[in-house]
């Protein structure tokens, strides 16, 4: 990255933070009104013992809401960005070990999964799709000062040109 | 920095204050972090535990769930076809699914045929998976009335019902047919009065259909249409007359 671009990196880190926790957020949401579906997509993958299903299914969309919301928010941004990383990690993990054990289900990323009519799987784009959210996480947990943020990550406006000299200087809370 | 080391000149005392007044904030900041965190992971935990209590309360079914008539397999099959047959198909499907639909317009009178002959026996074991794909919860709302119409007329009455289904089904996205809909079919299948009506417009049969969509799902279905010849799943692109035929010879052979 040029010189001459680093101011715009606060901007860029905004642009990921409220992309990558929409995606959160939105996908937390839409496993909330069928329990039973998230339970069933859950476990198609057939990797979880019976007893983790319900508390995978059942708490999984409660952490992605969470993590959404504080991305969204700016607030934690760090952690938050960390945990998406975490979780996007397990699902490329679940997805990729569905794919290589030739199951015939849909994800279920944004609610439903499992029960999609077989010959209808779209791993190739699961895939492609995590590894851009993993991309977004990584970067933000790497870099996650950024503007219009609540949590006292905003780069003051008045900041120097340069905010790589800055965020040497300013007391930093990195949490 | 040591006490007896006093900035001398103006200028170097206001830096010395600023400095102190950064580090003051950096701490405050600081304290108020750790807090704040602590807060926000006491919510997330108590947001997982209610929210697990409350989908545990929404998918947890009676044992006392009341179990229709005429089934088979505990309840969670329709049997037709002789009790001796040598060969059972079972056939998992839900009544929103378009290629349960293609499966029934290919392959019903087949396996009528197979019944009637006495080669096989067929288990249907209907699912509610595909609540989502519709407006007003169509799958459990036609399952129920099936469960209803076997209930009260009989495996061959749940047959024709489930016949009249897939040939109406609705589209995906949608909303599914009415509860009067259901009515008629249900009555041009052979099931008829109020016990029937009623028994389709409560959803008599609801925890029932929770509970034999959640067992087929622990045994491992993955989709609908789910065809097993004798425990064997039948694959799709093999689901043609030709192909039950030949599987469920093969299951009597073996």
């Amino acid at each position: 990255m040029g010189r001459g671009l680093a101011p715009a990196v606060p901007w860029v880190a905004t642009a990921a933070r409220v992309l990558l926790g929409a995606v959160f957020l939105v996908a937390g949401l839409l496993k909330i009104p069928d329990p039973a579906a998230a339970v069933r997509a859950v476990r198609a993958y057939r990797l979880l013992p019976e007893p983790l299903v319900e508390p995978v299914a059942f708490g999984l969309p409660v952490l992605e809401i969470a993590v959404g919301l504080a991305l969204i928010l700016g607030v934690f941004v760090r952690a938050a960005a960390a945990a998406a990383a975490v979780l996007v990690l397990v699902f490329l993990a679940g997805v990729g070990s569905a794919w290589a054990r030739g199951l015939q289900i849909d994800c279920g990323c944004f609610g439903g999964g499992g029960e999609v009519a077989a010959g209808s799987t779209a791993y190739p784009a699961e895939v492609a799709r995590d590894l851009g959210l993993l991309v977004l996480a990584v970067f933000l947990t790497l870099r996650p000062r950024s503007r219009l943020a609540f949590g006292g990550r905003d780069v003051p406006p008045s900041a120097p040109a340069s905010p790589g000299r800055t965020e040497r200087t300013e007391p930093t809370d990195a949490r | 920095m040591p006490a007896d080391r006093r900035p001398r000149t103006a200028a170097k005392r206001a830096a010395e204050a600023r400095r102190v007044a950064l580090a003051q904030t950096a701490a405050t900041r600081r304290r108020r972090g750790i807090l704040g965190g602590i807060a926000a992971a006491v919510a997330v935990l108590t947001a997982l535990v209610v929210v697990f209590v409350v989908q545990d309360r929404r998918t947890s079914t009676s044992d006392r769930a009341a179990v229709p008539g005429n089934t088979v397999a505990d309840g969670a099959a329709v049997r037709v076809g002789d009790a001796g047959a040598p060969v059972v198909i079972e056939v998992y499907e839900d009544y929103l699914c378009p290629v349960c639909r293609a499966f029934e317009e290919r392959n019903a009178a087949t396996l009528a045929e197979l019944v009637d002959s006495g080669a096989a026996a067929v288990e249907y074991r209907p699912v509610a998976i595909l609540d989502r794909a519709s407006t007003d919860r169509y799958s459990t709302r036609a399952l129920n009335a099936a469960a209803v119409v076997a209930d009260a007329a009989g495996p061959e009455a749940f047959v024709a019902f489930s016949g009249l289904l897939f040939a109406a089904q609705p589209e995906e996205g949608g909303p599914g047919l009415s509860d009067d809909r259901l009515v008629a079919l249900a009555g041009q299948a052979g099931a008829t009065g109020t016990r029937v009506a009623d028994g389709i417009r409560d959803l008599a049969y609801e925890d029932w259909t929770r509970r034999v969509t959640d067992e087929a799902s622990k045994a491992g279905l993955q989709g609908t249409p789910t065809i097993r010849v004798d425990g064997e799943e039948l694959p799709l692109r093999e689901a043609t007359p030709e192909g039950i035929a030949a599987a469920v010879s093969a299951a009597a052979q073996g």
